[in-house]
């Protein structure tokens, strides 16, 4: 009993300095850069796997690892320069989805390379034990511990004595301060960076080491961990990096211990919800997280908390044409594509068809949410996922009829989004979609890990398909399937247009834009934002249900992160708040993986070269942004 | 100035104290706001002013002491709670909706009175307006209407500066009317304290005389209105002020008409210190 307790304790001590080695990645950018850098765990994980493939091809160890961090630094600093220092005149939203967009194409890229295999780490240090009483630890434990100890007092002598960690504190500090005291602040920013990829290889190597495996997979979770320990730890200083990694090693450690391994993860994140909800400054921490997205955004001269407007907007350069069909266009051209079975389509465009009315309605639920109401939801897969698993629930468990199994998923997903998304009503910026982020996640887990309900990985076969009591038609056929996701979409197309043409869609652009000033004007800003959960995640969770029904089966990798960021690529490829812009990115998205069929598993890297350069080149988006 | 009878609607600032970390921002601030009075708030830069402001709207919260309306204790209420009772204002910085064009910037400070509270004879909860606005219910379309029908009124309050560019989005609007666009928002919801921070800041003198007429006819037409206006142009102060407080360093130190405040040595002290500034303060604010 108590040894498991001590046992548990101390492996989350040593893993809790490798979250620390994270934090200060993190720390480090979000001081001088002011942004949540999401390519973090990509660093680390290519770190990790430029060591592991520098071994393979036989080179020693001690060799590989000071090469691949040198690697690493190199292409932090390059992500910088190529996906962040340009969108300097882009919308605020811009610098988060491109940080985003490096992590997908990285993780893509890692899959094709290596595999999505998991693959053993070189670990020579792990056959040395000392026993600690009945617990023991390993040579890489002290490895860890000896290595991240150093490292960190290095840092600290570097940015107290050194000139280059003075100029790089004076930046984080007031930056318009040190231009003018002659230090280049976009350096410093791409210096930040390279030291952030440094101890992020530096972390990937060790977390190879410590579970003697790598995956390429494991930028996104880490990553959000090094975060969650930043935070815990208030993100302003090397001690509290420590203190915040070592607390949330040591709890996620008991929770894999008592709890069991698969919920390691969901802990982790929801410490990571916790810390954002109840001290967003974090234990010790005295850098207030507002800031991001407060009052001086990226808009210069207007204050402003919205994460579209942009410096290029505020200084009117841009002048952007705004694409919006009428809503019986958009109800007529429906009609038509309800034509495709009568002209013969085949079943495979029936399939794809229904496949791509599905993403339009996720795309326009995602845009109310994330481009009127301004609150980055990098989790809207999960209410995509609640949709389809209360479909599958409703018929196999409770014995529902699939015609009221429709409506259930629907009203099930929006008490999910208003309840999960409740905290972050308070937060604003970057750190919304960190915690949304989060949120996404830990649903994935638990759908994964509850194998009592979901029955886990295996998913839920036989979800059966409502018959909407039309005698004569047959109602399980695929045109059937295609005409009731039509039917989905034109519903979903309908509620959204009238939403964003009345006062509540004005509403919501207004907190998106500037939420004291909204408050100031008698807006009930919590109010609001329930209101679009609840609207958002009822469509999600309609589209979930026409998924289970589509599909026959549910199962949690349909609504993994990927879908999630797939999603936001479409409403930023269309525009964001503007439902014709949903409708165009999530129809053309849909389909490219069709399209390019023969490099279907080139899909997610797709994906995230598109939104890179969206971003760069057309941050508006096709249809523009309203 | 003796303030021995509050009437019902007073705005009371009891012992009211501030800090940003070490600097007072308000030190034992202790005075009321009669219902209908138009008080001007002058001082140097970083004397408090706009953390007034910011107190009695409740964006900031005082640390010590009490702000009541009408008897009502309302320093501890949300900023949104706090402009449903009646008070509205604008900002030093202008608060615009970047994205939303003039129209809906000024149609967003009529949404508390479109879904009760405020001034509009219906109420809609959460849900009814859901409904409402999904099923475009006439009760809700006529609400919108008279809305759109008071937001065309205020907006040709401020001729031609607002109304021809209705459509225009506020990031693309000169500063000046940012500052129109603001003032407009808050007036669109028939407050009954108006709160305005420096609304001539960047105006330059036409514009200024503009802006101090518009006012002018405000208080005409609604002599009931209370205004608080934060100022540096003394003219303005002058022209349409009836009491006049000045600040420094967190305190008040004169509370009188505008002319006798103004003319006080210890003003003059307080706001520019040295002689020679002060001497220009009497030439170049007097002769305007
Ligand atoms: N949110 C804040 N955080 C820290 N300090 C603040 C904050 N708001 C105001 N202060 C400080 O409090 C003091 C008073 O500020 P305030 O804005 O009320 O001055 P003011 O009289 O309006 O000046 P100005 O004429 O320049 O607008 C200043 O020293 C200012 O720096
Ligand atoms: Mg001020």
């Amino acid at each position: 009993m108590l040894e498991l307790f001590l046992s548990q304790i101390l492996n989350g001590v040593v893993i809790g300095f490798v979250y620390a080695l994270i934090a200060l990645g993190f720390s480090l950018v979000f001081g001088v850069a002011n942004i949540i850098n999401f390519a973090q765990g990509a660093l680390l994980m290519l770190g990790a796997f430029l060591t592991f493939t520098m071994v393979r091809l036989g080179a020693p160890i001690a060799v590989a690892i000071p090469l691949a961090i040198a690697i690493t630094t190199a292409t932090g600093m390059l992500i910088e320069r190529l996906a962040l220092r340009p969108l300097q005149n882009a919308p605020y939203i811009a610098p988060l989805l491109s940080t985003l967009a490096i992590a997908i194409i990285f993780d893509a890229a890692a899959e094709m390379i290596w595999t999505a295999e998991i693959q053993s780490f070189p670990s020579p240090l792990s056959k040395y034990v000392v026993f600690v009483g009945s617990a023991y630890l390993t040579g890489v434990d002290f490895l860890i511990i000896a290595v991240s100890l150093s490292v960190m007092a290095g840092l600290m002598l570097f940015l107290s004595r050194s000139w280059m960690g003075k100029a790089l504190r004076a930046t984080a500090q007031d930056p318009e301060a040190a231009t003018q005291m002659g230090i280049n602040v976009p350096l410093m920013r791409q210096f930040s960076f390279g030291l952030a990829g440094a101890l992020g290889a530096l972390a990937g190597v060790l977390i190879g080491m410590y579970y003697m495996s790598v995956f390429p997979q494991m930028g996104i979770p880490y990553g959000l961990k090094g975060f969650a320990a930043a935070l815990l730890g208030g993100l302003s200083s090397i001690p509290g990096a420590i203190v915040g990694g070592i607390l949330l090693g040591i709890f996620e450690s008991l929770a894999s211990g008592y709890v069991g391994e698969g919920w390691r993860d969901v802990i982790a994140f929801s410490v990571l919800l916790l810390v954002l909800i109840v001290r967003p400054h974090g234990l010790f921490g005295n850098k207030s997280l507002d800031a991001l997205g407060g009052a001086s955004g990226a808009t210069g001269g207007i204050p402003t908390t919205s994460v579209v407007a942009s410096m290029a907007g505020a200084t009117g350069r841009t002048k952007q044409r705004l694409i919006e069909a009428p809503l019986l266009v958009l109800l007529g051209v429906i009609a038509l594509f309800a034509l495709l079975p009568a002209l013969g389509g085949s079943n495979y465009l029936l399939q794809v068809g229904t496949q791509a009315a599905i993403y339009a309605v996720l795309a326009v639920s995602l845009t109310l949410l994330t481009g009127s109401a301004g609150i980055i939801s990098i989790g809207h897969a999960a209410f995509f996922g609640v949709g389809a698993y209360a479909a599958a629930l409703a018929g196999r468990n409770w014995g529902i009829p699939a015609e009221a199994a429709f409506l259930l998923a629907g009203v099930a997903a929006a008490v999910f989004a208003a309840v999960l998304y409740w905290p972050t009503i308070r937060l604003s910026g970057h750190t919304v979609g960190l915690a949304t982020l989060a949120i996404g996640q830990i649903v994935y887990l638990v759908c994964l890990n509850w194998v009592d309900v979901t029955r886990g990985p295996m998913g839920i076969p036989g979800v059966q398909r409502p018959s909407l009591l039309l005698g004569g038609i047959d109602m399980k056929s695929l045109a059937a399937q295609y005409w009731q996701a039509l039917v989905v979409l034109a519903i979903a197309v309908t509620i959204a247009f009238a939403m964003l043409n009345s006062p509540i869609g004005r509403t919501w652009r207004a907190i998106r834009e500037d939420r004291l000033a909204a408050r100031a004007s008698g807006v009930p800003v919590s109010r609001y934002l329930t209101l679009v959960f609840l609207v958002s995640g009822f469509l999600a969770g309609l589209a979930g249900a026409q998924f289970a029904f589509l599909q026959n089966f549910v199962s949690p990798e349909s609504f993994m992160i990927d879908t999630s960021i797939v999603l936001i690529s479409m409403i930023v490829l269309g525009g964001l708040g503007n439902i014709t812009g949903a409708l165009v990115g999530g129809v053309l998205l849909a389909l490219l993986p069709e399209v390019l069929r023969e490099f279907a598993q080139y899909r997610m890297l797709a994906y995230g070269a598109i939104l890179l350069l969206l971003l760069r080149f057309r941050p508006q988006g096709l249809a523009g942004t309203r | 100035m003796s303030m021995s009878t509050p009437n019902s609607a007073a705005l009371v600032i009891d012992k009211v104290n501030r800090r940003f970390g070490g600097v007072v921002a308000a030190n034992a601030l202790d005075f009321t706001i009669r219902q209908g009075e138009f008080l001007a708030v002058v001082g140097p830069n970083g004397a408090g002013k706009s953390t007034l402001l910011q107190m009695i709207s409740g964006v900031i919260r005082p640390q010590e002491g009490e702000i009541r309306l009408g008897g009502r204790r309302i320093d501890r209420l949300t900023p949104e709670a706090i402009n449903a009772l009646g008070i509205s204002r604008t900002f030093q910085t202008s608060r615009v909706f970047p994205m939303l064009t003039i129209r809906d910037s000024i149609l967003v400070g009529t949404q508390v009175g479109l879904i009760g509270g405020g001034r509009s004879p219906r109420r809609y909860g959460p849900v009814g307006e859901l409904v409402s606005a999904l099923f475009r219910l006439p009760g809700y379309r006529a609400s919108a209407a008279a809305a759109e029908a008071r937001a065309e009124e205020v907006m040709k309050m401020f001729g031609d500066r607002l109304w021809p560019r209705r459509n225009d989005q506020a990031f693309s609007l000169s500063y000046a009317n940012r500052r129109r666009l603001e003032i407009a928002r808050a007036l669109v919801q028939d407050p009954d304290i108006l709160l305005l921070d420096e609304p001539a800041a960047g105006m330059n003198p036409s514009e200024t005389d503009e802006l101090t007429e518009i006012i002018a006819e405000l208080r005409r037409s609604r002599p009931s209105m209370t205004i608080v206006m934060v100022e540096h142009k003394l003219q303005v102060v002058r022209q349409l002020a009836e009491r006049c407080i000045v600040m420094s360093q967190g305190t008040v130190i004169v509370d009188d008409t505008p002319a006798g405040a103004l003319e006080d040595p210890r003003v003059i002290e307080a706001y520019l210190g040295t002689k020679r500034s002060a001497a220009a303060f009497g030439k170049v604010n007097d002769d305007g």
